[in-house]
């Protein structure tokens, strides 16, 4: 074994020779942050989209105005409280991490179970924010009622459920990840030497919130 | 799995910061971001600025604290944030091309 | 999940020889296999997109003829065998789509990504096999999706292969509905695909290079292949939003492209060609990459100016992002950005010079090896040479009034495209397949594939200059019904039989391929003394690649060094008194 070779934390190859170093981050931890610069791309797509069509466009409705006078149909009191839960999940899903580098296993789990309760309920109120708005006839195309209510309805409706649904989606598809993650930390699959699983796919959950920061000041607050 | 990841790992584990604090500091900006909206006193313009810089604020500090961005090497950070400045060249050319 | 499992893979490989042939040949995850199942797939839609362009071509070349064999297509594409406009249309739509989608991109990186980076980076495979299987698949998949929408009741997607809303987003405007959700979904899963491609090709190159192969010892074809992933990763996800929000659009009532609902119809424009243009970059680079290696190997001598070269590619990346609206010049856009678009996308035109400088200064004085990846190679550099310099006209907001939406945009495309891209893939395919089969093309039908391609391929596309200059628009039905074009039919004529017998040249190469598979000679292992790592291995190379990882001890161009008696000197060969330089960068 070359022991001039500078080991560097990603797959050791056959017969024992490390690699180049490389970005000095496991490969799994690399892997995880190219995807998510390509996610922050998605999501650039239709964010952009919404800020083009919103701000280069006419009239458009109001937070905090109510809805006979045209102002947004957006429930920001429910949702700011679904946003304060998806921040603790992330609390949650951190503090898991940092438990199992500790080496402390019942902190790995109950955070990750945790977890996975705040993400579940943070879809569980969206669905229901969803049937709520689409009751009132906001939708992908607004009820006519609607749109002769609120400026630029079918736009806001079109862009509203596309970034929220999208985003939702991460959500769940997360809620599942970290599930599965859960479902092996109960297993005994995680150490303080061995927890990469852990770590990637929570900087995959804290991405989720990241863009969900985002999403409720310029959707609900803006 | 060999000695240096152990060592990644411990480094890392030495500058840990306090994920309560932060979670705190998440909570007043949000309960901030939404007290400013409902401020209809404020200007448009200014209402908006101080709402994207809280949003930005906030994003900030879950990717530097429970990313652990503030703690790798700069390179990772270059990687992580390289998409922005395409997001806002694509975002604010064609919003320029049609603001009315 | 975690490193373990990482760790345990390709050992375990290594040392596991009963896997049966499903999982060997059909499920493997070995990026080799994966590369070569590429290469027989996207063959396959290669044939595909030029047969559709035989078609538009007999249209072209003999307006409302029947067409041969048309007989016994239906009423609601060609009745009597004379095809119907939205039946052309639909042709050009999915002439473009294959082509760029599912043969030149795949060609380029689905199977040059794959089977190289690790090869040539001294790696056992590639960082998540598993993924790369998904990504093939999934691509797989893609294309049965986009092949079944050229049967479904109402016919194939007709907008264009760039979908212009709200042409594409109405059904009541093209006739064309399912085949149209259908393309989207495909293209959906293609993205899904790229993606996975994408974050295995980057994390390898990053994190899996060989001690002393630092980035500036690496190949120019992993250069540009790292770059293009990098693009990929970064454009195909605007793609993948912009088609969701068409298929929204025709689907769930969304309006963000209709105008009736408030929507834009130019938004899709720009999130098309913000994607776009980083996309036909994705279709050079590698390419441009792959000819530096064999131009090098076949002149003998190191490639001229590598520093330059990778400041070259990473110039052209970049640059790529902001040039988008030279697509969209004639859309009424704000003439400061129109001009602003103009100077970047000249500026592109410096370190692609700076290539094909590079690219001369490589073979000028060289010992000249006449083969037939050589001869490809060569071609490449001419033939893009005359596209860029297309470009450069196209380049001028001004000039682009009078030759966009003509034949002299399809005459670029394709010089860049065929000329480029495709010779490159040839030049590829005869230089790697010793690698990947074992065996060695047959070099004497190489040089006839190549020379009778060579020349019917200028015959066809050159002549297209001149039909835009003269005012011949593109993706046109019957372009006798205009007096002022009448003049040209006789062109369109000639360059539909100059098409249909290039077309026919293609058997040339693809029985070359095929009989050689089998019947070719046994190849040594390093056939084109050549000094890349993948050389050092048997061929076909063996699973799990190096038996002993190597170790690099310089750049991959050290031909006719003086250092040694023979023309060329492998990256792995230690020489007395020079150092590995390991751990020198990242």
């Amino acid at each position: 074994m070359n022991e001039a070779v500078v080991m560097s934390g990603s797959v050791v190859m056959p017969g024992g020779v490390s690699a180049e170093p490389g970005m000095r981050v496991y490969n799994q931890k690399l892997g995880m942050w190219v995807f998510l610069t390509s996610e922050i791309m998605f999501f650039t797509s239709l964010i952009g989209a919404y800020i083009i069509l919103r701000f280069g466009g006419g009239a458009w409705a109001l937070p905090a105005v109510p809805l006979s006078e045209g102002g947004s149909p957006l429930n920001i009191q429910l949702t700011a409280l679904n946003t304060f839960l998806l921040i603790c999940s992330s609390v949650t899903m951190v503090k898991a991490f940092a438990s199992i580098e500790h080496g402390d296993q019942k902190g790995l789990r109950l955070f990750l179970v945790l977890t996975v309760l705040l993400g579940a309920t943070f879809v569980g109120i969206q669905i229901v924010e969803y049937t709520v708005l689409a009751h009132e006839g906001f939708l992908p195309h607004c009820s006519a009622e609607l749109a002769a209510v609120v400026p630029s309805c079918h736009l806001f409706g079109s862009t509203f459920y596309t970034m929220t649904g999208f985003h939702g989606l991460h959500v769940t598809i997360g809620v599942l990840c970290i599930s599965w993650v859960t479902v092996k930390a109960f297993r005994g699959g995680y150490s303080k030497e061995n927890h990469g699983g852990v770590e990637v796919v929570g900087l995959y959950w804290h991405f989720v919130d990241l863009v969900w920061i985002i999403l409720f000041t310029i959707v609900y607050l803006i | 799995m060999n000695s240096t990841e152990g060592n990644l790992m411990e480094s890392a584990e030495k500058k840990k910061p306090n994920y309560y604090f932060i979670w705190f500091l998440l909570f007043v900006l949000t309960v901030v971001e939404v007290g400013v909206a409902y401020m209809s006193t404020l200007p448009r313009n200014v209402l908006i600025l101080v709402l994207l810089a809280l949003a930005l604020w906030k994003a900030t500090l879950v990717a530097m604290y429970y990313m652990h961005l503030r703690f790798e090497r700069l390179r990772l950070i270059l990687l992580a944030t390289a998409p922005l400045p395409l997001a806002i060249i694509l975002v604010v050319v064609v919003l320029l091309e049609y603001a009315q | 999940m975690a490193t373990v499992e990482a760790v345990a893979g390709p050992v375990a490989h290594a040392h596991h020889e009963e896997t049966g042939f499903i999982r060997r040949y059909i499920f493997s995850t070995d990026h080799k296999v994966i590369g070569i199942q590429f290469l027989f797939t996207c063959l396959f839609f290669l044939a595909v997109g030029g047969l559709l362009a035989m078609m538009i071509r007999w249209q072209l070349g003999f307006p409302g003829k029947p067409l041969p064999g048309g007989s016994g297509l239906p009423d609601t594409m060609a009745p009597q065998g004379i095809m119907l406009p939205e039946f052309y249309n639909a042709l050009l739509t999915m002439h473009g789509t294959f082509m760029v989608f599912f043969a030149i991109m795949p060609l380029l990186v689905g199977v040059y990504a794959n089977f190289l980076i690790p090869l040539k980076l001294g790696a056992p495979d590639m960082a998540f096999p598993r993924l790369n299987m998904a990504s093939f698949w999934v691509f797989v998949l893609s294309g049965i999706v986009m092949l079944a929408s050229l049967f479904v009741e109402g016919g194939a997607a007709g907008a264009g292969w760039t979908a212009y809303a709200p042409l594409s987003a109405v059904p009541e405007y093209t006739g064309v509905s399912l085949g149209q959700q259908l393309w989207i979904v495909s293209i959906i899963l293609f993205a899904a695909s790229s993606l996975l491609g994408s974050v295995n090709y980057i994390t390898t190159v990053i994190n899996m290079r060989a001690p002393g192969m630092t980035l500036l010892r690496m190949p120019l074809s992993i250069w540009s292949l790292f770059i293009t992933a990098i693009l990929a990763l970064l454009a195909v996800p605007i793609l993948a939003g912009a088609v969701i929000m068409l298929l929204f659009d025709q689907t769930i009532g969304t309006t963000f492209f209709l105008p009736e609902g408030g929507g834009q119809p130019l938004l899709w424009q720009h999130l098309f060609w913000f994607f776009g243009h980083p996309e036909v970059y994705i279709l050079i680079l590698p390419a441009m990459g792959i000819v530096s290696d064999v131009l090098a190997n076949g002149s003998r001598k190191p490639i001229f100016g590598y520093h330059s070269m990778v400041f070259a590619i990473i110039a052209i990346a970049f640059l790529g992002w902001i040039v988008w609206g030279h697509h969209m010049f004639q859309s009424g856009m704000n003439p400061l950005l129109g001009t602003s678009f103009m100077v970047s996308t000249m500026a592109i035109a410096i370190p692609s010079a700076i290539k094909v400088f590079n690219w001369l200064g490589t073979m000028w004085r060289g010992n000249i090896q006449f083969n037939t990846p050589m001869l490809n190679a060569i071609a490449f550099v001419a033939m893009f040479t005359i596209g860029g310099l297309s470009g450069i006209f196209m380049a001028s907001n001004s000039v682009d009034i009078f030759i966009h939406d003509t034949y002299f945009i399809v005459a670029h495309i394709h010089y860049v495209l065929f000329g480029g891209s495709l010779f490159a893939i040839f030049a590829a395919i005869y230089f790697w397949f010793p690698k990947m089969f074992g065996r060695m093309m047959n070099e004497t039908w190489g040089k006839i594939h190549f020379a009778l391609t060579f020349v019917l391929y200028n015959l066809v596309f050159f002549p297209m200059h001149v039909l835009g200059m003269g005012g011949h628009m593109r993706r046109i039905y019957d372009p006798t019904q205009y007096d002022f074009l009448q003049r040209f039919q006789g062109t369109n004529t000639f360059i539909s039989i100059s098409a249909f017998l290039l077309f026919t040249a293609q058997f040339v190469f693809l029985i070359n391929f095929l009989w050689s598979m089998f019947k070719g000679k046994k190849a040594e292992l390093n056939p084109w003394r050549d000094n890349g790592l993948e050389w050092t291995v048997p061929s076909p190379a063996p699973h799990g690649n190096f038996a002993v990882t190597p170790t690099v001890y310089r750049g991959p161009y050290e031909f006719s060094s003086p250092l040694v008696e023979e023309d060329f000197l492998p990256q792995n060969v230690p020489l007395d008194g020079e150092r590995a330089g390991v751990g020198a960068e990242g």
